[in-house]
């Protein structure tokens, strides 16, 4: 299976700071990647670059297509929702519908009319009387209909409560993705999509700290609750991260065996959240 | 051809107000107006009688009525010039048009890039191309077609209370009027006329869709501060030059450059503007059809293709803006 996503050497200036600075990256088919990075990071400048919003330098590949020139063909199999709440205020349910119908070949109307079904938004709704949420539930809505084979989210769901994001997601998984799909989410809600990732990327300074399988993770980090006299033996094997929960040391360990820690104490999976801070340690230093 | 279809739908939807009802508002109220006046005067009987009174020095020397005034050849005449001018009292409706398709060319690239819904039209398989295109399409064709719809039978209907109002006189002008050609074939000269209205329109809506496209606020009054800036230096410039005989012919720039990036928009221009003049014999008024004849005939005037070019070299340039300009 080729690479739904390929850059090399990929960069792009803001006049002299530079956004993404020379990264390489590949991005298989049926992923859901999950694109983590600081404020500022080049999150949102690569994923940009990706859909041809913007001019980059290096060599960019979204499904064997260049987006600076192929930009037109390649939003047939391309799908994003760049933001919340960005819908036309004039904007009515039905006419919504309707035009993406119109002009999207791999739009299914029943399926986005099924998913409005199960919301409170009526055909006659214009997006200036809907709450945040249901904006987002409308772009969901007309996004999932499409068959696209590839899926770009960023910030999809910023700004929204508990109940709405749980929803966003559940219907992401369970409506939408199969192996023929890719997605990419950014987002600072990490321990919300952790789950349902299979792979990582974290990214800092416009350069990839971090990319991986979810698998991958699992078998290099280990968080272990060190005791007290063991400190110094566990200190000797050079945690990447320490910190004190209820008197006890919670040290993460990037590649040393698991059956060696589980010496010092009681070991677990990392949280991506807690990884994330570790590996971001002095970013706002 | 059907994503054009339905991006000129989106244009529509969003803008049903001014291209819409804004014209059909204007021609509500004239021809409430009209049916007033005509309505008071028949029902008090100031149109009957002994309507038209000749006085010299304040003493009534003849007094008679309309309908013996107009007789056989006359009457001919008047359901003529009826025939071919009425179309010219749905003209204030006209002008209507180049204001809201002002407006709509500054906002039309700009509104979804200040509210950034932008993101989500360029998340569709939409050509930027072809976007700006149904834009242009809706300023220059379909917005003068519906206007000229919604005049022509605005005009249609004042032509039937002068009717009313004529009879009440005696003169009965229907059967000539409704049986002259020129009645029906007005509308379709108008919208004859549109190819012609596109092409001096185009420096104008070209540079506002430049503007919208690149500006990133105050739309109005980079579109207008600008051209007027420049003609009050070149004025400045001039003057100045004057102290040494010379000059950079400040006037003819104005004239030929300034106005037309802001005028274009207004219909018939190219009558305002010197080079084809406005065909008027004497008794019928103004026939449509030398009137759409020397419209067309303007396709010969160098001054046009100029602005032409220009027009289309800002319009590419407004596409290539909306193609890479970084939203944030």
């Amino acid at each position: 299976m080729s690479a739904v996503i390929s850059a090399k050497n990929l960069s792009k200036k803001y006049g002299k700071q530079a956004a993404i600075d020379g990264i390489d990256f590949e991005i298989p088919a049926g992923r859901i990647v999950g694109l983590i990075g600081p404020n500022g990071s080049g999150k949102t400048t690569t994923l940009k670059a990706a859909l041809g919003l913007i001019p980059f330098e290096g060599e960019l590949r979204v499904m064997g297509l260049d987006p600076r020139t192929q930009r037109d063909a390649l939003m047939q199999d391309v799908c994003f929702i760049a933001d919340v709440a960005i819908l036309p205020r004039w904007l009515k349910v039905r006419d919504a519908i309707d035009f993406v119908a119109g002009i999207h070949p791999r739009f299914d109307r029943t399926r986005a009319e099924r998913y409005i079904a199960n919301t409170r938004l009526k055909p006659e709704m214009k997006v200036k009387q809907m709450s945040k949420g249901m904006i987002v539930q409308l772009h969901l809505a007309l996004v999932m209909a499409i068959d696209a084979k590839l899926l770009v989210l960023d910030e999809p769901t910023l700004g929204l409560d508990i109940l709405y994001r749980k929803q966003f997601y559940q219907n992401l998984l369970e409506d939408y993705f199969d192996e023929n799909k890719t997605i990419i989410i950014t987002t600072h809600q990490v321990e919300e999509v952790e789950h349902i990732l299979t792979d990582l990327m974290f990214i800092r300074d416009g350069k990839i700290v971090l990319a991986a399988s979810m698998d991958e993770v699992g078998e290099r980090y280990v968080e272990v609750m060190v005791p007290a006299d063991k400190v110094n033996a566990a200190n000797a094997l050079q945690p990447i991260d320490q910190r004190t929960v209820f008197g006890k040391s919670v040290m993460l360990f990037d590649g040393v065996s698991r059956a060696q820690l589980s010496a010092l104490g009681e070991t677990r999976n990392p949280s991506v959240a807690d990884l994330f801070v570790a590996t971001m340690k002095g970013t706002y230093a | 051809m059907n994503t054009m279809k339905w991006l000129l739908r989106r244009e529509f939807w969003e803008h049903k107000g001014g291209f819409v009802w804004a014209p059909l508002i204007a021609a509500a109220i004239m021809v409430v107006l009209v049916a007033g006046v005509v309505g008071y005067g028949v029902s008090t009987d100031k149109f009957g009688g002994d309507s038209v009174t000749i006085r010299v020095e304040g003493k009534e020397v003849h007094r008679t009525q309309m309908a013996t005034l107009a007789t056989g050849h006359s009457r001919a005449q008047m359901a003529e010039v009826a025939a071919n001018n009425y179309i010219a009292a749905g003209a204030p409706i006209f002008i209507v048009l180049p204001v809201v398709a002002f407006f709509y060319c500054l906002a039309a690239l700009y509104d979804d890039r200040r509210d950034r819904s932008i993101l989500f039209w360029k998340s569709l398989p939409v050509s930027d191309t072809a976007t700006v295109f149904s834009k242009l399409l809706t300023a220059l064709v379909l917005a003068p077609a519906i206007t000229i719809g919604i005049a022509s039978a605005a005009a249609f209907l004042i032509l039937l209370l002068a009717g009313i109002a004529a009879s009440a006189q005696g003169v009965n002008l229907f059967a000539p009027v409704l049986s002259n050609i020129n009645l029906y074939l007005s509308p379709v000269y108008l919208l004859a006329m549109i190819p012609v209205y596109v092409l001096w329109a185009l420096p104008t809506a070209g540079w506002l869709l430049l503007v919208s496209s690149w500006a990133r606020s105050k739309v109005f009054l980079w579109a207008v501060g600008v051209p007027l800036i420049v003609a009050v230096l070149l004025k400045w410039m001039d003057y100045m030059l004057a102290l040494y005989g010379a000059t950079i012919h400040a006037d003819w720039i104005i004239n030929n450059v300034v106005e037309v990036l802001l005028n274009g928009l207004i219909p018939g221009t190219w009558f305002i503007d010197g080079g084809t003049t406005l065909p008027i014999n004497g008794g019928q008024g103004v026939n449509m059809l030398s009137l759409l004849g020397a419209s067309w005939g303007s396709l010969a005037r160098p001054d046009l293709w100029a602005g032409v070019a220009g027009g289309v070299a800002m319009i590419a340039a407004a596409i290539r803006l909306r193609r890479w300009r970084d939203e944030g």
